[in-house]
């Protein structure tokens, strides 16, 4: 479902002059298949994940998502994916059910259909107790219940979630775990960005390591344990993230 | 470009902005309720304090007195006047407030009448005292009478009439339509308060709209979506304008009604008369919309532009300083535009107001106006899509 090859992204800082921050990344994600992103801050975890989401370009590479090049056809790929990161916002004058609505009608919906998909996620997430509270009233976890619902009102069959668990509590965490597990359920194919160890074991079929705009490894989990003197992924992870430094 | 779109991301930045307490604050309460309030209460005082003034008894020090003895009884007779006949530091209590004035009547005052003579009289006040200056006011008037007294009783001497000493009358008749009266009348505040009101009005709203969504992180769910960056920031331009209209029609009426009950409190309004013509309404609507859509366009320009609301606050103050400096240079009287500077937005809105507010209709000021002043929002419409456009600017930390 997503195809990534040589994926690129060179920025130009005033200070800094030219910044690589992903260099030359390659991997796929099928259906039902959740592709963990793990690495440092700074690693280009989030620059990958705003390219798949179209909000920037790459500078080189090719990627397909869904059958659509991202590049050539933007609109097309914004169909086919959800997005969810710890910087999506919510507004917080609306109610979780204009909120949702409103996601459903700028991503072409009939307002028929919005209603149904809208009862469907309500009732799915448990949101239906506070679905006309105004947001600014909710607590931490109805938000992002809310959020998850938002990015997935059309239905997509990608979603790319950029760290949903971070500065939430524990039990809230497990239920967005939780959720993310039913999608690849579904057949969704999730890109899932991280830096909690126990997240991506738990969660992803597919990991890959990147530090520094580089690609480092990539493999199921039993791979990447079987390749390194390590049992545990957060071993396993600075293991591998001392080497690239090393190799430098 | 969908319209749909547009009207979606339209009718979602009216919501929110509407329930935004600031908006009803700013929009409602203030104009429609604080203004009218604020102006009848300063009536209200204004007319408390005058009518105490106007009742209060002038204390008077005349010095003098025994060389003008039927002045000093005109004074006397006049029950709001009181006479003190005190040979003291009287300076000091003009000074201090204890007395409104001090009259001055020369030793040879009775002489120099006789010989018909002029004869020169001091009179001290504080013309910084209200009650200082109905005194001088009163006694003025009395001695103008005196005067007048003095004048007939010479002609009589003389044989002749008052009519000797008015061979001319003229008699004004003003022919200026109701129509001009009230241009000339509002026509010096009107541009200048209208222009405020919508920039002040669209502010809010346009950094709210733009660098409000980068900073509560909602900016990015808009850049996913299937609508374009064109149809967001024409969709969020359209909502500030509305705001910014509305603000501006309640703002007036608001400052309408705080200024006829303020007045009214204060002493009436009478002699005002509204009249402005259809056509003149229509033709202050064609000016006034593409002001409208210039200042929305370009404060939701700088907000998407800025990294915060703060930074698009900061950005945003020069502007509007630049904006009052060209209303100020509009109410001067006496200003006159030549053709080139009817290319000057805001200035060239303001001048056309002026002109159709006075029953002026030039078609080249209109028509270069309102060109200008589209070219231009136009310009900064295209510079906010494409800074929506640019990954720098978006995500900017």
């Amino acid at each position: 479902m997503i195809q990534v090859e040589g994926l690129t992204k060179v920025f130009h800082d005033k200070k800094r002059g030219k910044v690589v921050a992903v260099n030359n990344l390659k991997f796929n994600c099928g259906k039902g298949q959740i592709f963990g992103l793990l690495g440092p801050n700074g690693a280009g975890k989030t620059t990958t994940l705003r390219i798949l989401a179209t909000m920037m370009l790459p500078t080189k590479g090719k990627i397909i998502v869904n059958g659509f090049n991202l590049v050539e056809e933007p609109r097309e790929v914004r169909k086919q994916i959800g997005f969810l990161s710890s910087e999506t916002g919510l507004y917080d004058r609306f109610t979780p059910r204009e909120t949702v609505e409103f996601f459903g009608r700028i991503n072409g919906m009939e307002d028929k259909v919005i209603k149904k998909r809208t009862a469907e996620i309500f009732h799915n997430l448990d949101m239906e107790n506070f679905q006309d509270v105004r947001v600014n009233k909710l607590s931490t976890g109805m938000k992002q219940k809310l959020s998850i619902a938002r990015s997935i009102i059309h239905n997509p069959p990608v979603l790319i979630l950029d760290e949903p668990t971070v500065g939430l509590d524990i039990i809230t965490a497990k239920t967005v775990i939780e959720y993310v597990k039913s999608f690849r359920d579904q057949g969704k194919c999730i890109i899932y960005s991280t830096h909690i160890m126990r997240e991506a074991e738990k969660l992803c079929d597919m990991i890959a390591i990147i530090h520094q705009g580089n690609l480092i490894t990539q493999g199921t989990l039993e791979e990447l344990k079987k390749n390194s003197s390590f049992d545990d992924l957060e071993e396993i992870f600075f293991e591998l993230i001392n080497q690239g430094e090393n190799l430098e | 470009m969908s319209w749909k779109n547009i009207k979606l991301i339209f009718i979602k930045e009216l919501v929110g902005t509407i329930r935004d307490k600031r908006t009803i604050i700013a929009m409602i309460i203030i104009p429609l309720i604080f203004y009218p309030l604020l102006f009848a209460g300063i009536g209200y005082f204004s007319k408390v304090g005058s009518i105490k003034s106007e009742e209060a008894t002038s204390k008077i020090i005349i010095h003098g007195a025994e060389f003008a003895p039927q002045l000093v009884k005109h004074l006397q007779d006049y029950e709001k006047i009181e006479i003190l006949i005190i040979e003291d530091d009287s300076p000091n209590k003009l000074q201090n407030g204890n007395i409104q004035a001090v009259l001055v009547i020369p030793s040879d005052f009775k002489y120099k009448i006789e010989q018909e003579e002029p004869n020169k009289l001091i009179l001290k006040y504080d013309a910084t005292e209200a009650k200082s200056r109905i005194a001088q006011k009163r006694v003025n008037q009395i001695i103008e009478e005196y005067k007048s007294e003095i004048i007939l009783q010479r002609l009589s001497r003389l044989g002749l009439q008052e009519e000797f000493l008015t061979p001319l009358i003229l008699q004004e008749e003003n022919i200026a339509t109701a129509e001009k009266i009230t241009g000339s009348f509002l026509a010096v505040l009107l541009p200048y308060l209208i222009i405020i009101l919508i920039f002040t009005g669209a502010m809010h709203t346009a950094v709210d709209i733009t660098a409000g969504e980068k900073e509560r992180g909602t900016i990015a769910t808009l850049l996913v979506s299937q609508i374009s960056r064109l149809e967001i920031v024409l969709g969020k331009c359209f909502a500030v304008m509305l705001i910014s209209f509305t603000s501006m029609v309640l703002g007036l009426f608001g400052l309408t009604l705080a200024f006829l009950s303020g007045a009214s409190i204060a002493g009436g309004v009478e002699g005002v008369q509204f009249g402005i013509s259809v056509n003149t309404v229509f033709l202050l609507f064609l000016v006034l919309f593409p002001l409208v859509g210039l200042a929305s366009a370009v404060l939701v320009m700088v907000g998407i532009f800025a990294r915060n609301i703060r930074e698009a606050s900061s950005y945003i103050t020069p502007i509007y300083m630049l904006t009052i400096f060209l209303g100020i240079i509009s109410i001067s009287q006496g200003m006159e535009l030549t053709g080139k500077m009817f290319l000057v937005p805001v200035l060239n809105s303001s001048f056309v107001f002026k002109e159709l507010l006075m029953g002026k209709i030039y078609w080249n000021h209109i028509i270069t106006t309102f060109s200008a002043n589209m070219i231009i929002a136009g310009l900064a419409l295209l510079g906010a899509t494409r800074l929506f456009t640019k990954e720098e600017v978006l995500f900017r930390s």
